[in-house]
Protein backbone atom coordinates (compact mmCIF):
# COMPACT_ATOMS: atom_id res chain seq x y z
CA UNK A 1 0.00 0.00 0.00
CA UNK A 2 2.77 2.37 1.17
CA UNK A 3 4.77 1.75 -2.32
CA UNK A 4 1.16 2.79 -4.29
CA UNK A 5 0.89 5.56 -2.26
CA UNK A 6 4.58 6.34 -3.39
CA UNK A 7 3.66 5.43 -7.08
CA UNK A 8 0.57 7.60 -7.62
CA UNK A 9 2.48 10.61 -5.63
CA UNK A 10 5.50 10.17 -8.04
CA UNK A 11 3.07 10.29 -11.37
CA UNK A 12 0.75 13.00 -10.38
CA UNK A 13 3.78 15.01 -9.24
CA UNK A 14 4.91 15.14 -12.75
CA UNK A 15 3.22 18.00 -15.15
CA UNK A 16 2.91 15.13 -17.93
CA UNK A 17 0.48 13.15 -16.23
CA UNK A 18 -2.02 16.56 -15.92
CA UNK A 19 -1.66 16.78 -20.13
CA UNK A 20 -4.23 14.02 -20.62
CA UNK A 21 -6.84 15.27 -18.18
CA UNK A 22 -6.28 19.08 -19.70
CA UNK A 23 -6.53 17.46 -23.27
CA UNK A 24 -9.97 15.63 -22.57
CA UNK A 25 -11.20 18.68 -20.87
CA UNK A 26 -10.30 20.82 -23.35
CA UNK A 27 -11.37 18.83 -26.54
CA UNK A 28 -14.56 17.38 -24.32
CA UNK A 29 -15.59 20.91 -23.33
CA UNK A 30 -14.71 22.37 -26.97
CA UNK A 31 -17.10 19.71 -28.64
CA UNK A 32 -20.06 20.73 -26.52
CA UNK A 33 -19.80 24.43 -26.99
CA UNK A 34 -19.50 23.45 -30.74
CA UNK A 35 -22.31 21.01 -30.56
CA UNK A 36 -24.32 23.71 -28.79
CA UNK A 37 -23.76 26.35 -31.42
CA UNK A 38 -24.87 23.98 -34.08
CA UNK A 39 -27.21 22.05 -32.68
CA UNK A 40 -29.61 22.71 -35.80
CA UNK A 41 -27.51 21.34 -37.98
CA UNK A 42 -26.44 18.15 -35.94
CA UNK A 43 -30.30 17.77 -35.88
CA UNK A 44 -31.26 17.84 -38.97
CA UNK A 45 -28.20 15.39 -39.67
CA UNK A 46 -28.97 12.85 -37.29
CA UNK A 47 -32.99 12.87 -37.84
CA UNK A 48 -32.69 13.12 -41.62
CA UNK A 49 -31.99 9.48 -42.19
CA UNK A 50 -34.83 7.84 -40.39
CA UNK A 51 -37.72 11.32 -39.99
CA UNK A 52 -39.24 9.01 -43.18
CA UNK A 53 -40.15 6.25 -40.80
CA UNK A 54 -40.20 7.82 -37.68
CA UNK A 55 -41.88 10.81 -35.16
CA UNK A 56 -39.70 11.66 -32.99
CA UNK A 57 -40.55 13.87 -30.08
CA UNK A 58 -38.52 15.10 -26.99
CA UNK A 59 -35.17 16.23 -26.02
CA UNK A 60 -32.89 14.37 -28.88
CA UNK A 61 -30.29 16.19 -28.70
CA UNK A 62 -29.33 15.98 -24.78
CA UNK A 63 -26.05 15.25 -22.88
CA UNK A 64 -26.44 11.87 -22.76
CA UNK A 65 -26.19 11.58 -26.50
CA UNK A 66 -23.61 14.16 -26.39
CA UNK A 67 -21.43 11.74 -23.98
CA UNK A 68 -22.14 8.81 -26.12
CA UNK A 69 -21.09 10.57 -29.00
CA UNK A 70 -17.85 12.11 -27.87
CA UNK A 71 -17.43 8.73 -26.07
CA UNK A 72 -17.45 7.25 -29.80
CA UNK A 73 -15.20 10.06 -30.41
CA UNK A 74 -12.12 9.94 -28.82
CA UNK A 75 -11.79 5.91 -28.22
CA UNK A 76 -8.55 6.45 -30.51
CA UNK A 77 -7.63 9.53 -28.39
CA UNK A 78 -7.46 8.16 -24.57
CA UNK A 79 -5.13 5.27 -25.43
CA UNK A 80 -2.88 7.31 -26.68
CA UNK A 81 -3.14 9.87 -23.36
CA UNK A 82 -3.17 6.46 -21.00
CA UNK A 83 0.45 5.15 -22.98
CA UNK A 84 1.78 8.80 -21.63
CA UNK A 85 1.77 7.28 -18.28
CA UNK A 86 1.85 3.54 -18.23
CA UNK A 87 4.39 3.80 -20.88
CA UNK A 88 6.89 5.91 -18.99
CA UNK A 89 6.01 4.65 -15.24
CA UNK A 90 8.55 1.96 -15.62
CA UNK A 91 11.06 3.17 -17.99
CA UNK A 92 11.54 6.61 -16.99
CA UNK A 93 13.31 4.72 -13.86
CA UNK A 94 15.87 3.49 -15.66
CA UNK A 95 16.29 6.92 -17.80
CA UNK A 96 16.45 9.28 -14.70
CA UNK A 97 18.68 6.18 -12.68
CA UNK A 98 16.55 6.35 -9.91
CA UNK A 99 15.91 2.17 -10.64
CA UNK A 100 19.25 1.82 -9.03
CA UNK A 101 18.36 3.60 -6.16
CA UNK A 102 14.69 2.13 -5.86
CA UNK A 103 16.16 -2.18 -6.62
CA UNK A 104 18.25 -1.70 -3.67
CA UNK A 105 15.97 -1.22 -1.12
CA UNK A 106 14.42 -4.46 1.36
CA UNK A 107 10.79 -4.30 -1.02
CA UNK A 108 10.98 -6.76 -3.48
CA UNK A 109 11.11 -5.97 -7.29
CA UNK A 110 7.74 -8.30 -7.10
CA UNK A 111 6.38 -5.57 -4.97
CA UNK A 112 7.88 -2.98 -6.80
CA UNK A 113 6.11 -4.05 -9.84
CA UNK A 114 2.87 -4.72 -8.51
CA UNK A 115 2.70 -1.48 -7.22
CA UNK A 116 3.49 0.40 -10.55
CA UNK A 117 0.64 -2.01 -12.15
CA UNK A 118 -1.59 -1.45 -9.94
CA UNK A 119 -0.89 2.46 -9.96
CA UNK A 120 -1.36 2.34 -14.15
CA UNK A 121 -4.63 0.80 -13.62
CA UNK A 122 -5.60 3.84 -11.04
CA UNK A 123 -4.42 6.48 -13.35
CA UNK A 124 -5.99 4.60 -16.33
CA UNK A 125 -9.63 4.17 -14.24
CA UNK A 126 -9.32 8.06 -12.94
CA UNK A 127 -8.83 8.96 -16.86
CA UNK A 128 -11.31 7.37 -17.47
CA UNK A 129 -13.81 8.31 -14.89
CA UNK A 130 -12.72 12.46 -15.20
CA UNK A 131 -13.94 11.86 -19.41
CA UNK A 132 -17.04 10.59 -17.96
CA UNK A 133 -18.03 13.04 -15.49
CA UNK A 134 -16.39 16.23 -18.20
CA UNK A 135 -18.74 14.45 -20.66
CA UNK A 136 -22.01 13.92 -18.77
CA UNK A 137 -22.19 17.48 -16.18
CA UNK A 138 -21.45 19.68 -18.80
CA UNK A 139 -23.38 17.84 -21.21
CA UNK A 140 -26.53 17.72 -18.63
CA UNK A 141 -26.11 21.59 -18.18
CA UNK A 142 -25.63 22.13 -21.61
CA UNK A 143 -27.84 20.05 -22.85
CA UNK A 144 -30.33 18.92 -20.91
CA UNK A 145 -31.91 15.13 -19.98
CA UNK A 146 -33.79 13.13 -22.13
CA UNK A 147 -33.61 9.72 -24.01
CA UNK A 148 -31.08 8.29 -25.54
CA UNK A 149 -31.17 7.64 -29.13
CA UNK A 150 -28.53 5.64 -30.87
CA UNK A 151 -28.37 5.43 -34.45
CA UNK A 152 -26.32 2.17 -35.44
CA UNK A 153 -26.18 3.32 -39.20
CA UNK A 154 -23.94 0.62 -40.98
CA UNK A 155 -26.55 -1.45 -38.73
CA UNK A 156 -29.71 0.25 -40.39
CA UNK A 157 -31.60 0.50 -37.38
CA UNK A 158 -31.98 2.81 -34.12
CA UNK A 159 -32.15 2.07 -30.80
CA UNK A 160 -34.07 3.84 -28.22
CA UNK A 161 -33.15 4.19 -24.76
CA UNK A 162 -35.47 5.73 -22.11
CA UNK A 163 -34.10 8.56 -19.91
CA UNK A 164 -34.78 6.68 -16.63
CA UNK A 165 -32.49 3.46 -17.74
CA UNK A 166 -29.69 5.88 -19.56
CA UNK A 167 -27.49 6.78 -16.01
CA UNK A 168 -27.01 2.75 -14.93
CA UNK A 169 -26.41 2.24 -19.06
CA UNK A 170 -23.99 5.04 -18.91
CA UNK A 171 -22.27 3.45 -15.39
CA UNK A 172 -22.12 -0.06 -17.17
CA UNK A 173 -20.32 1.46 -20.64
CA UNK A 174 -17.89 3.54 -18.67
CA UNK A 175 -17.01 0.68 -15.91
CA UNK A 176 -16.59 -1.43 -19.90
CA UNK A 177 -14.55 1.48 -21.26
CA UNK A 178 -12.32 1.33 -18.11
CA UNK A 179 -11.91 -2.24 -18.52
CA UNK A 180 -11.24 -1.71 -21.87
CA UNK A 181 -8.10 0.98 -21.33
CA UNK A 182 -6.82 -1.06 -18.70
CA UNK A 183 -5.46 -3.80 -21.58
CA UNK A 184 -3.91 -0.41 -23.34
CA UNK A 185 -2.53 0.02 -19.98
CA UNK A 186 -1.14 -3.39 -19.91
CA UNK A 187 0.58 -3.39 -22.99
CA UNK A 188 2.24 0.04 -22.37
CA UNK A 189 3.20 -1.11 -18.81
CA UNK A 190 4.97 -4.03 -20.45
CA UNK A 191 6.66 -2.12 -23.13
CA UNK A 192 8.02 -0.06 -20.55
CA UNK A 193 9.35 -2.68 -18.45
CA UNK A 194 11.38 -3.70 -21.90
CA UNK A 195 12.85 -0.39 -22.47
CA UNK A 196 14.95 2.13 -21.00
CA UNK A 197 13.41 5.31 -22.64
CA UNK A 198 9.46 6.31 -22.59
CA UNK A 199 9.43 7.07 -26.22
CA UNK A 200 9.65 3.40 -27.54
CA UNK A 201 6.81 2.17 -25.04
CA UNK A 202 4.61 5.10 -25.88
CA UNK A 203 5.08 4.87 -30.01
CA UNK A 204 5.07 0.95 -29.68
CA UNK A 205 1.86 0.64 -27.86
CA UNK A 206 0.13 3.28 -30.32
CA UNK A 207 1.25 1.53 -33.03
CA UNK A 208 0.21 -1.74 -32.11
CA UNK A 209 -3.27 -0.32 -30.97
CA UNK A 210 -3.63 1.88 -34.31
CA UNK A 211 -2.42 -1.27 -36.76
CA UNK A 212 -5.45 -4.09 -34.66
CA UNK A 213 -7.77 -1.56 -35.16
CA UNK A 214 -6.90 -0.84 -38.99
CA UNK A 215 -6.48 -4.57 -39.65
CA UNK A 216 -9.58 -5.87 -37.51
CA UNK A 217 -11.34 -2.80 -39.84
CA UNK A 218 -10.50 -3.71 -43.10
CA UNK A 219 -13.97 -5.40 -44.87
CA UNK A 220 -12.07 -8.27 -46.69
CA UNK A 221 -12.36 -12.31 -45.39
CA UNK A 222 -8.87 -12.55 -44.35
CA UNK A 223 -8.91 -9.66 -41.66
CA UNK A 224 -12.31 -11.14 -41.00
CA UNK A 225 -10.66 -13.95 -39.46
CA UNK A 226 -8.50 -12.76 -38.22
CA UNK A 227 -10.43 -9.81 -36.21
CA UNK A 228 -11.09 -12.15 -33.42
CA UNK A 229 -7.35 -12.63 -32.19
CA UNK A 230 -7.03 -8.69 -32.20
CA UNK A 231 -7.82 -6.85 -28.25
CA UNK A 232 -8.94 -4.05 -30.25
CA UNK A 233 -11.97 -5.88 -31.82
CA UNK A 234 -12.98 -6.61 -27.95
CA UNK A 235 -11.96 -3.08 -26.80
CA UNK A 236 -15.16 -1.59 -28.19
CA UNK A 237 -17.42 -3.90 -26.05
CA UNK A 238 -18.52 -0.68 -23.97
CA UNK A 239 -20.96 0.17 -26.77
CA UNK A 240 -22.75 -3.18 -26.05
CA UNK A 241 -24.47 -1.51 -23.43
CA UNK A 242 -25.98 0.53 -25.59
CA UNK A 243 -28.11 -2.44 -27.50
CA UNK A 244 -31.56 -3.22 -27.07
CA UNK A 245 -31.43 -5.61 -25.36
CA UNK A 246 -28.05 -5.76 -23.76
CA UNK A 247 -25.78 -8.73 -25.13
CA UNK A 248 -24.84 -10.32 -22.07
CA UNK A 249 -23.00 -13.09 -22.90
CA UNK A 250 -21.13 -10.91 -25.61
CA UNK A 251 -20.11 -8.67 -23.42
CA UNK A 252 -19.01 -11.31 -20.41
CA UNK A 253 -16.66 -13.01 -23.32
CA UNK A 254 -14.97 -9.56 -24.34
CA UNK A 255 -14.71 -8.65 -20.60
CA UNK A 256 -13.20 -12.27 -20.05
CA UNK A 257 -10.59 -12.34 -23.05
CA UNK A 258 -9.49 -8.44 -22.16
CA UNK A 259 -8.79 -9.52 -18.60
CA UNK A 260 -7.12 -12.85 -19.84
CA UNK A 261 -5.06 -10.19 -21.89
CA UNK A 262 -4.12 -7.96 -18.63
CA UNK A 263 -3.56 -10.68 -16.49
CA UNK A 264 -1.25 -12.34 -19.91
CA UNK A 265 0.78 -8.95 -20.09
CA UNK A 266 1.25 -8.21 -16.37
CA UNK A 267 2.58 -11.43 -15.73
CA UNK A 268 5.19 -11.39 -18.39
CA UNK A 269 6.08 -7.59 -17.36
CA UNK A 270 6.40 -8.95 -14.17
CA UNK A 271 8.60 -11.60 -14.66
CA UNK A 272 10.62 -9.29 -17.53
CA UNK A 273 11.71 -6.83 -14.24
CA UNK A 274 12.26 -9.64 -12.00
CA UNK A 275 14.46 -11.05 -14.19
CA UNK A 276 16.22 -7.67 -15.36
CA UNK A 277 19.87 -6.99 -15.02
CA UNK A 278 20.54 -3.24 -14.00
CA UNK A 279 23.42 -2.42 -16.23
CA UNK A 280 22.60 1.48 -16.74
CA UNK B 1 44.63 -3.04 16.93
CA UNK B 2 42.01 -5.50 17.10
CA UNK B 3 43.22 -8.64 15.56
CA UNK B 4 41.30 -8.64 12.28
CA UNK B 5 40.40 -12.58 12.02
CA UNK B 6 38.10 -11.79 15.19
CA UNK B 7 36.22 -9.24 13.34
CA UNK B 8 33.26 -9.77 12.56
CA UNK B 9 32.75 -10.53 8.75
CA UNK B 10 29.44 -8.92 7.48
CA UNK B 11 30.27 -9.03 3.95
CA UNK B 12 31.51 -12.18 2.20
CA UNK B 13 31.08 -13.56 -1.10
CA UNK B 14 31.59 -17.03 -2.50
CA UNK B 15 33.01 -17.41 -5.91
CA UNK B 16 30.83 -14.94 -7.10
CA UNK B 17 31.00 -14.47 -10.96
CA UNK B 18 29.25 -12.78 -13.48
CA UNK B 19 29.18 -13.68 -17.32
CA UNK B 20 28.12 -11.36 -20.13
CA UNK B 21 27.45 -13.24 -23.33
CA UNK B 22 31.21 -14.66 -23.27
CA UNK B 23 32.54 -12.42 -21.08
CA UNK B 24 33.56 -12.40 -17.84
CA UNK B 25 32.96 -9.50 -15.75
CA UNK B 26 33.53 -11.16 -12.80
CA UNK B 27 34.59 -14.16 -12.03
CA UNK B 28 35.22 -16.64 -8.75
CA UNK B 29 35.44 -13.71 -6.28
CA UNK B 30 35.83 -14.36 -2.64
CA UNK B 31 35.27 -11.12 -0.70
CA UNK B 32 35.68 -10.43 2.46
CA UNK B 33 34.42 -7.43 4.34
CA UNK B 34 34.85 -6.53 8.47
CA UNK B 35 32.62 -4.97 10.72
CA UNK B 36 34.30 -1.30 10.81
CA UNK B 37 36.10 -1.58 7.90
CA UNK B 38 36.54 0.97 5.24
CA UNK B 39 36.88 -1.62 2.36
CA UNK B 40 38.14 -0.18 -0.77
CA UNK B 41 37.64 -1.89 -4.24
CA UNK B 42 40.20 -0.89 -6.45
CA UNK B 43 40.60 -1.63 -10.11
CA UNK B 44 41.33 0.19 -13.50
CA UNK B 45 38.16 1.19 -15.40
CA UNK B 46 36.32 -1.87 -16.70
CA UNK B 47 37.99 -4.51 -14.00
CA UNK B 48 34.35 -5.38 -12.99
CA UNK B 49 34.03 -3.52 -9.59
CA UNK B 50 30.75 -2.03 -10.41
CA UNK B 51 29.37 -5.36 -11.83
CA UNK B 52 30.51 -6.58 -8.26
CA UNK B 53 28.64 -4.04 -6.66
CA UNK B 54 25.82 -4.56 -8.44
CA UNK B 55 25.21 -7.85 -7.32
CA UNK B 56 26.15 -7.29 -3.84
CA UNK B 57 23.41 -4.40 -4.50
CA UNK B 58 20.97 -7.03 -5.89
CA UNK B 59 20.55 -4.77 -9.24
CA UNK B 60 22.80 -7.78 -11.08
CA UNK B 61 22.16 -11.62 -10.65
CA UNK B 62 25.01 -13.12 -10.69
CA UNK B 63 25.89 -16.10 -12.94
CA UNK B 64 27.02 -18.13 -10.47
CA UNK B 65 28.42 -17.98 -6.73
CA UNK B 66 26.74 -16.21 -3.51
CA UNK B 67 26.49 -13.39 -1.31
CA UNK B 68 26.28 -13.82 2.32
CA UNK B 69 25.86 -10.38 4.52
CA UNK B 70 25.41 -10.43 8.32
CA UNK B 71 25.59 -14.69 8.11
CA UNK B 72 22.54 -14.55 6.21
CA UNK B 73 22.69 -15.53 2.15
CA UNK B 74 21.17 -12.36 0.49
CA UNK B 75 19.05 -13.39 -2.12
CA UNK B 76 17.09 -16.19 0.86
CA UNK B 77 16.87 -13.22 3.15
CA UNK B 78 16.98 -9.96 0.76
CA UNK B 79 14.88 -7.82 3.07
CA UNK B 80 16.25 -8.58 5.98
CA UNK B 81 19.42 -7.73 4.85
CA UNK B 82 18.76 -4.79 2.39
CA UNK B 83 17.17 -3.72 5.64
CA UNK B 84 20.50 -3.18 7.18
CA UNK B 85 22.47 -1.77 3.71
CA UNK B 86 22.37 0.95 1.93
CA UNK B 87 24.21 2.38 -1.25
CA UNK B 88 24.58 4.34 -4.43
CA UNK B 89 25.51 2.86 -7.50
CA UNK B 90 27.42 5.26 -9.80
CA UNK B 91 26.14 8.60 -9.32
CA UNK B 92 23.81 9.53 -7.29
CA UNK B 93 20.26 9.81 -9.31
CA UNK B 94 17.07 11.55 -7.93
CA UNK B 95 13.72 12.40 -8.75
CA UNK B 96 14.86 15.76 -10.03
CA UNK B 97 11.21 17.08 -10.19
CA UNK B 98 10.63 16.53 -6.43
CA UNK B 99 12.37 17.96 -3.78
CA UNK B 100 15.49 16.72 -1.74
CA UNK B 101 12.93 16.35 1.73
CA UNK B 102 10.28 14.08 -0.64
CA UNK B 103 13.02 12.11 -2.19
CA UNK B 104 14.84 11.09 1.17
CA UNK B 105 10.94 10.36 2.56
CA UNK B 106 10.16 8.31 -0.13
CA UNK B 107 13.48 6.35 -0.48
CA UNK B 108 13.76 6.01 3.32
CA UNK B 109 10.35 5.27 3.98
CA UNK B 110 10.83 1.72 1.87
CA UNK B 111 13.07 0.52 4.44
CA UNK B 112 11.41 1.94 7.23
CA UNK B 113 9.22 4.57 8.85
CA UNK B 114 11.39 7.73 9.06
CA UNK B 115 10.66 11.08 10.61
CA UNK B 116 10.78 14.70 9.78
CA UNK B 117 13.82 15.43 12.18
CA UNK B 118 15.77 12.15 10.45
CA UNK B 119 15.68 13.62 7.05
CA UNK B 120 16.74 16.48 8.38
CA UNK B 121 19.32 15.13 10.65
CA UNK B 122 20.45 13.54 7.44
CA UNK B 123 20.40 16.46 5.29
CA UNK B 124 21.94 18.45 7.83
CA UNK B 125 25.19 16.27 7.86
CA UNK B 126 25.68 16.94 4.03
CA UNK B 127 25.04 20.16 4.76
CA UNK B 128 21.92 20.49 2.55
CA UNK B 129 19.29 21.92 5.05
CA UNK B 130 18.81 25.39 3.55
CA UNK B 131 18.03 23.42 0.17
CA UNK B 132 16.00 20.78 1.95
CA UNK B 133 12.46 21.67 0.21
CA UNK B 134 13.84 23.12 -3.48
CA UNK B 135 13.66 20.39 -6.55
CA UNK B 136 16.16 18.04 -6.96
CA UNK B 137 16.92 19.55 -10.44
CA UNK B 138 18.01 22.75 -9.55
CA UNK B 139 21.01 20.67 -7.47
CA UNK B 140 24.73 21.02 -8.71
CA UNK B 141 26.31 17.36 -9.24
CA UNK B 142 28.38 17.62 -6.03
CA UNK B 143 25.30 18.10 -4.47
CA UNK B 144 23.30 15.50 -5.74
CA UNK B 145 25.95 13.33 -4.31
CA UNK B 146 26.04 14.24 -1.27
CA UNK B 147 22.49 14.36 -1.35
CA UNK B 148 23.09 10.49 -2.33
CA UNK B 149 24.47 10.19 1.12
CA UNK B 150 22.04 11.50 3.25
CA UNK B 151 19.35 8.94 1.92
CA UNK B 152 22.33 6.17 2.60
CA UNK B 153 22.22 7.50 6.14
CA UNK B 154 18.66 7.99 6.63
CA UNK B 155 17.74 4.35 7.36
CA UNK B 156 20.94 4.02 9.58
CA UNK B 157 22.24 1.29 7.85
CA UNK B 158 25.54 -1.19 8.92
CA UNK B 159 26.93 -1.13 5.76
CA UNK B 160 27.21 1.50 3.14
CA UNK B 161 28.25 -0.14 -0.57
CA UNK B 162 29.54 3.43 -2.59
CA UNK B 163 30.37 2.89 -6.47
CA UNK B 164 33.00 5.27 -7.36
CA UNK B 165 31.04 7.96 -5.05
CA UNK B 166 33.44 10.80 -6.39
CA UNK B 167 33.10 10.24 -10.00
CA UNK B 168 32.38 13.37 -11.90
CA UNK B 169 33.04 15.49 -8.60
CA UNK B 170 35.38 18.79 -9.00
CA UNK B 171 38.15 19.21 -6.62
CA UNK B 172 36.35 20.45 -3.54
CA UNK B 173 33.34 18.11 -4.24
CA UNK B 174 35.92 15.07 -3.99
CA UNK B 175 37.12 16.29 -0.90
CA UNK B 176 33.76 16.60 0.91
CA UNK B 177 32.50 13.63 -0.26
CA UNK B 178 36.08 12.29 1.23
CA UNK B 179 35.42 13.91 4.40
CA UNK B 180 31.81 12.50 4.68
CA UNK B 181 33.10 9.06 4.26
CA UNK B 182 35.47 9.34 6.80
CA UNK B 183 33.04 11.06 8.80
CA UNK B 184 30.55 8.05 8.67
CA UNK B 185 33.43 5.26 9.36
CA UNK B 186 34.55 7.23 12.12
CA UNK B 187 32.11 9.08 14.00
CA UNK B 188 29.04 7.03 13.11
CA UNK B 189 31.02 3.80 12.87
CA UNK B 190 29.51 2.45 9.58
CA UNK B 191 31.11 -0.36 7.92
CA UNK B 192 31.74 1.15 3.94
CA UNK B 193 32.57 -0.70 0.96
CA UNK B 194 33.74 1.50 -1.73
CA UNK B 195 34.78 1.02 -5.13
CA UNK B 196 37.10 3.00 -6.89
CA UNK B 197 40.24 3.64 -9.51
CA UNK B 198 41.56 6.80 -7.71
CA UNK B 199 44.71 5.54 -6.28
CA UNK B 200 44.74 9.10 -4.09
CA UNK B 201 41.63 8.13 -2.90
CA UNK B 202 41.74 4.57 -1.91
CA UNK B 203 44.74 5.79 -0.20
CA UNK B 204 43.25 8.59 2.18
CA UNK B 205 39.78 6.24 3.85
CA UNK B 206 40.52 2.64 3.04
CA UNK B 207 41.78 0.71 6.11
CA UNK B 208 41.21 -2.98 4.11
CA UNK B 209 41.18 -3.14 0.36
CA UNK B 210 40.77 -5.55 -2.42
CA UNK B 211 42.32 -5.05 -6.10
CA UNK B 212 40.36 -6.67 -9.08
CA UNK B 213 41.65 -7.04 -12.81
CA UNK B 214 39.55 -7.87 -15.43
CA UNK B 215 36.98 -9.56 -13.27
CA UNK B 216 39.31 -11.31 -10.90
CA UNK B 217 41.06 -10.66 -7.46
CA UNK B 218 44.43 -9.76 -7.06
CA UNK B 219 44.95 -8.81 -3.86
CA UNK B 220 43.18 -8.78 -0.70
CA UNK B 221 43.74 -7.51 3.02
CA UNK B 222 44.54 -4.70 5.23
CA UNK B 223 46.28 -1.68 3.54
CA UNK B 224 48.92 -1.94 6.11
CA UNK B 225 49.56 -5.37 5.48
CA UNK B 226 49.25 -4.75 1.65
CA UNK B 227 51.71 -2.29 1.22
CA UNK B 228 54.15 -3.22 4.28
CA UNK B 229 55.30 -5.78 1.77
CA UNK B 230 56.88 -3.51 -0.37
CA UNK B 231 60.25 -1.08 0.48
CA UNK B 232 59.58 2.13 1.29
CA UNK B 233 60.56 5.06 -1.41
CA UNK B 234 60.58 8.84 -0.34
CA UNK B 235 61.78 11.93 -2.69
CA UNK B 236 64.03 14.38 -0.63
CA UNK B 237 64.83 17.80 -1.58
CA UNK B 238 67.75 19.59 0.52
CA UNK B 239 70.48 21.97 0.34
CA UNK B 240 73.07 22.00 0.21
CA UNK B 241 72.59 19.27 -2.37
CA UNK B 242 75.60 17.88 -2.57
CA UNK B 243 76.93 17.34 1.09
CA UNK B 244 73.45 15.92 1.45
CA UNK B 245 74.08 13.39 -0.99
CA UNK B 246 77.55 12.99 0.79
CA UNK B 247 76.00 12.31 4.15
CA UNK B 248 73.69 9.80 2.47
CA UNK B 249 75.74 7.80 0.84
CA UNK B 250 77.04 6.55 4.66
CA UNK B 251 74.18 5.47 5.76
CA UNK B 252 73.47 1.86 5.34
CA UNK B 253 69.86 1.92 6.00
CA UNK B 254 69.36 3.95 2.57
CA UNK B 255 70.20 2.66 -1.07
CA UNK B 256 70.21 6.43 -2.97
CA UNK B 257 68.15 5.52 -6.43
CA UNK B 258 69.07 9.26 -7.85
CA UNK B 259 70.10 12.14 -7.33
CA UNK B 260 69.58 14.98 -9.61
CA UNK B 261 67.95 18.47 -10.25
CA UNK B 262 67.94 19.00 -6.34
CA UNK B 263 65.83 16.12 -5.85
CA UNK B 264 67.11 12.85 -4.36
CA UNK B 265 64.80 9.41 -4.82
CA UNK B 266 65.70 7.18 -2.37
CA UNK B 267 64.78 3.23 -0.93
CA UNK B 268 64.76 3.63 3.13
CA UNK B 269 64.70 0.11 5.21
CA UNK B 270 61.09 0.31 7.35
CA UNK B 271 60.98 2.49 10.44
CA UNK B 272 64.11 4.54 9.65
CA UNK B 273 62.00 7.18 8.21
CA UNK B 274 62.09 9.55 10.85
CA UNK B 275 65.66 8.96 11.76
CA UNK B 276 66.95 10.02 8.41
CA UNK B 277 65.16 13.48 9.06
CA UNK B 278 67.17 13.89 12.05
CA UNK B 279 70.15 12.83 10.54
CA UNK B 280 70.22 15.48 8.07
CA UNK B 281 68.72 18.09 10.10
CA UNK B 282 71.66 17.34 12.56
CA UNK B 283 74.31 17.90 9.47
CA UNK B 284 73.42 21.14 8.59
CA UNK B 285 70.90 20.19 5.89
CA UNK B 286 67.59 22.02 5.15
CA UNK B 287 65.31 19.61 4.55
CA UNK B 288 62.93 21.20 2.00
CA UNK B 289 60.91 18.53 1.20
CA UNK B 290 60.19 15.07 2.66
CA UNK B 291 57.53 12.88 1.06
CA UNK B 292 56.69 8.91 0.27
CA UNK B 293 56.17 7.84 -2.30
CA UNK B 294 52.77 6.70 -3.21
CA UNK B 295 53.12 3.36 -2.47
CA UNK B 296 49.71 2.30 -3.12
CA UNK B 297 50.37 3.24 -6.55
CA UNK B 298 53.51 1.32 -6.94
CA UNK B 299 52.05 -1.50 -5.11
CA UNK B 300 48.86 -1.41 -7.67
CA UNK B 301 51.27 -1.18 -11.09
CA UNK B 302 53.40 -3.53 -9.60
CA UNK B 303 50.53 -5.95 -8.80
CA UNK B 304 48.68 -5.00 -12.08
CA UNK B 305 51.85 -5.02 -14.08
CA UNK B 306 51.78 -7.05 -17.58
CA UNK B 307 47.95 -7.58 -16.67
CA UNK B 308 46.65 -4.25 -16.43
CA UNK B 309 46.11 -1.89 -19.36
CA UNK B 310 45.36 1.16 -16.99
Amino acid sequence: MKLFWFETYKIFSRWRTYISFGFIALIVIMTEVVMKLSANEILYRMMRSFQKDFLIFGNVLNGWFITAFIMNSLHIHIPFFITLVAGDIVSSEATSGTVRLLLIRPPSRSKIITAKYLTTLFYTTGLVIFLGLICIIPGLLLFGNGDLIMNYQTKFRIVLIPEAEVPLRMLLAFTAAVWSMTVVASLAFLFSTLAENSIGPIIGTMAVVIVFLVLGNFPFDFFRLLSPYLFTTYMVFWQRFFDDPIPWREIARSAILLGLHNIGLFLIAFIVFNRKDIKS
Amino acid sequence: MEDDSRKEVILRTHGLSKKFGKRWAAKDLNLEVQRGDVFCFLGPNGAGKSTTIRMVLTLLMPSSGSIEMFGMDLHKHRHAVLSRVCGIVEKADFYLYLSAYKNLEILGSMTRRVQKEEIMQALDVVGLTSRAFEKVKTFSHGMKQRLGIAQALLTKPELIVLDEPTTGLDPQGMKEVRGLIKKLAIDKKMTIFLSSHLLSEVEQVATRMAVINRGELIAQGSVAELLGKEPLEYSIQVSPFDSAVELLKRLPWVVILSAEDGKIELHVEPGHASELNRFLVSNHVEVLSFYPHRTLEDFFLKITEGISDI
